[in-house]
């Protein structure tokens, strides 16, 4: 999840919703003049204008009143997400909430079926969005998508632990059996956060207000916030552990040669989860050893435009 | 109750509709006076004649506040009626009503109404990015205390798209749903557009087999049953009788109008299917003393194909549940039995922002005057124009008719 999302800023008159989320409670403004249940959170009845309103607590079990499936990102910070199961639920108290559902694949989606609530930490702060899922449907309660978690989830992914085939490097022609069309499964992450980008702009001198300043990136740059520099991307594949599926072995030395091309041609904006995945490009036996070009690229999680492609150039010897 | 029906559209002024990217950049205020003399040119009167003003407020590149009064003063008019409406997709039909119920009223005799939707010159201090950054959220507001910044952005719900895609799911649901029909809206406007050079889609065919084809947006909604942005801009002059008189062209008389609203998100509607069309029609039918069934031609504000149905359903040209087979059984073009949209609608024609909906208006106005050219209808004296505001949140319908 990008740190640009936009977050629910609380208001005096909604901070109890908020606040109960955060306990893995729904609590819904009622009036008790008239018995009607209000939502959104407001202060007055909009069936019948009375002010004697009071917070009660609901189960949040409830309907798909309808849905959709959004296959291109309402905001590119929602790529992520996709594609994003968006759907209006109607509480059997009656009133309807725009929310999204989690845990379900497309086609068990149907209006009408029968939901119950997943409170859904999104943030380290606690901030909790509340999501349905299938009342049948043998799910947490309260499951945690903040980008801290998702990190972490990646790091603990099983294709990382699975073995590696040793390939020797002056081996010809298993080293050009390498070669390949297909891109390797998915790295782990890594959170690219101000405090990365910080840290390089101390680093490399370029402090460039699109990068550095929040608050005037947020009102002037066009990606509504700050953005990693393109380099810091492109370095910080050395800290994604990608599953390539083969080790080469039996050299005595490994010479980074540079890139034969690099690109950026797509932004990271601040808070975005990054990983890459990767292909051996060629394989070419010189005087001097064996050069393998991989071809990295890098993406915002769930973006398909990546945002870094380096074709490098590795010398074994 | 409602007009007389003494009041008239005598003249109008549309930019063609072109890609922002390359379309001409214009101060609004400039575009407004370019439009007011066109359109006085077109009627037949002079800017003396124009004692009334009707303007957009929201997205007024020059100014947020006192939008006319800065308007009058650029212009050179002397007003005795001012007003700016803020309706979304609707504002044009909200626009032709207001006026003529102005002129009813004897506030005044000839009221501009006018929508500049080109991209004004940037600034010193802007550049093309302003546009992504102004579009960042759509319509939605990020204000804080706004009850869609805190309960739909962050979940991903927002612009028009998934809105309406979660209407015709819900619609589907309720009645059944056909692809095909859905596509065959597009397809024959399509061919309405085939016959209108300043159409964005003219000389370009459509098939039923390209639209379903086209990439899925937000199910059940394709790519080519979605309006595309294009920069534009349109005004009609709204005129007394007796000025309708002394004007160029057969007028087209306002005498049925509705305007309905109950909320932004759909959401919160009591039956989303059901739209504010419905009570907005049956009056405007009400005031005219017509029927939908009296009509001659229908221009149906159409964002997406699912607006266009749901339209042609509350608006009670078919039974509820029906729109399906009705858009089967029926030839949509200028040729056919029910001519609808027959500029191309702007599924076809391009939606130039809140001049969009001034399309239907100023073809409905075509029509009746005669001058749609090689796409006029043989008998053209009543129509029926419909505009949508938001997510069908605010919508308006006109009668319209000859003298």
């Amino acid at each position: 999840m990008s740190m640009n999302k936009p977050m629910p800023a609380y208001t005096e008159i909604s901070r109890p919703f908020w606040s109960a989320l955060k306990e893995g409670k729904i609590v819904i403004p009622h009036c008790t003049a008239c018995g009607h249940w209000i939502f959104y959170p407001r202060r007055h009845c909009n069936r019948c204008f009375s002010h004697a309103v009071e917070w009660r607590e609901v189960s949040g079990a409830g309907q798909v009143y309808s849905y959709t499936i959004a296959r291109i990102p309402t905001l590119p910070d929602f790529a992520d997400e996709m594609p994003q199961k968006l759907a209006v639920v109607e509480l059997d108290e009656g009133v309807r909430i725009n929310t999204t559902l989690v845990g379900l694949a497309e086609d068990e989606i149907r209006v009408g079926m029968r939901v119950k609530p997943v409170f859904d930490t999104v943030r380290k702060d606690g901030t909790t969005l509340l999501r349905f899922t299938a009342a049948d449907k043998d799910m947490a309660t309260r499951i945690d998508s903040s980008p801290e978690a998702a990190v972490a989830a990646s790091e603990a992914c099983t294709t990382l632990a699975r073995p590696r085939r040793q390939v020797r490097f002056d081996d010809e022609a298993a080293m050009k059996a390498l070669v390949s069309d297909e891109y390797s499964e998915w790295s782990s992450q890594v959170l690219v956060d101000q405090a990365l980008i910080d840290e390089f702009v101390k680093l490399s001198g370029d402090d460039y207000w699109i990068h550095t300043d929040p608050d005037r990136a947020a009102k002037q740059s066009p990606f509504g916030g700050t953005i990693a520099h393109g380099a810091l991307v492109q370095i910080l594949q050395s800290r994604l552990r990608m599953p390539l599926g083969f080790e080469v072995v039996g050299f005595n030395n490994m010479v980074n040669y540079g890139s034969d091309r690099l690109r950026f041609p797509a932004p990271v904006p601040a808070g975005s989860r990054i990983h890459a995945r990767a292909r051996v490009k060629a394989v070419e036996r010189l005087a001097k050893g064996m050069q393998l070009t991989l071809e990295v690229t890098t993406h915002v999680v769930g973006n398909e435009r990546p945002s870094v492609i380096n074709e490098l150039v590795i010398l074994y010897m | 109750m409602g007009l007389k029906g003494h009041a008239a559209i005598v003249g109008a002024a549309q930019y063609r509709p072109e890609k922002y990217a390359t379309a001409p950049r214009m101060f609004h205020l400039e575009q407004v006076a370019d439009l007011a003399d066109r359109a006085l040119q077109d009627a037949g009167l002079k800017a003396s004649d124009l004692d009334g003003l009707v303007i957009n407020g929201p997205h007024f590149h020059e100014a947020s506040v006192f939008v006319p009064a800065m308007a009058a003063e650029y212009l050179g008019l002397r007003l005795n009626f001012a007003e700016v409406v803020d309706l979304g997709g609707t504002t044009s039909v909200g626009m032709v009503w207001r006026a003529a119920a102005a002129i009813e009223l004897g506030l005044c005799q000839a009221v501009l109404c006018v929508l500049p939707a080109r991209m004004a010159p940037f600034g010193p201090d802007e550049d093309p990015a302003w546009m992504a950054r102004a579009m960042r959220f759509g319509g939605h507001s990020t204000a804080f205390g706004a009850p869609e910044a805190e309960f739909d952005l962050p979940y991903g719900h927002m612009g028009q798209n998934t809105g309406y895609a979660m209407i015709a799911q819900r619609y589907a649901a309720r009645y059944g749903y056909d692809p095909v029909a859905m596509a065959k809206i597009a397809v024959d406007q399509r061919t309405n557009a085939l016959t209108n050079p300043d159409a964005m889609f003219f000389g370009k065919p459509l098939t039923v087999e390209e639209v379903l084809g086209s990439k899925m947006v937000a199910d059940p909604l394709h790519v080519l049953e979605i309006v595309m942005p294009v920069a534009g801009g349109a005004a009609v002059i709204v005129a007394s009788k007796e000025l309708a008189a002394r004007a160029r062209n057969r007028g087209a008389f306002v005498t049925g109008f509705g305007e309905h609203l109950a909320f932004k998100s759909p959401t919160y509607a009591a039956e989303m299917t059901e739209t504010p069309i419905g009570p907005a029609s049956r009056r405007a039918f009400e005031m005219a003393g017509l029927k939908p069934a009296d009509m001659d031609a229908a221009q149906i504000y159409d964002c997406y194909t699912i607006t266009a149905l749901l339209t042609l359903e509350d608006a009670g040209f078919c039974e509820k549940g029906e729109g399906m087979r009705f858009v089967r059984e029926h030839d949509l073009t200028w040729r056919g039995d029910f001519p609808m949209n027959t500029h191309g609608g702007q599924l076809s024609f391009g939606q130039s922002g809140s001049a969009g909906g001034m399309s239907q208006v100023i073809e409905a106005f075509t029509q009746l005057a005669g001058r749609a050219g090689d796409r006029q209808l043989k008998r053209c004296d009543r129509v029926y124009v419909s505009g949508t505001g938001g997510v069908m949140s605010e919508q308006g319908a006109l009668i319209l008719q000859g003298a």
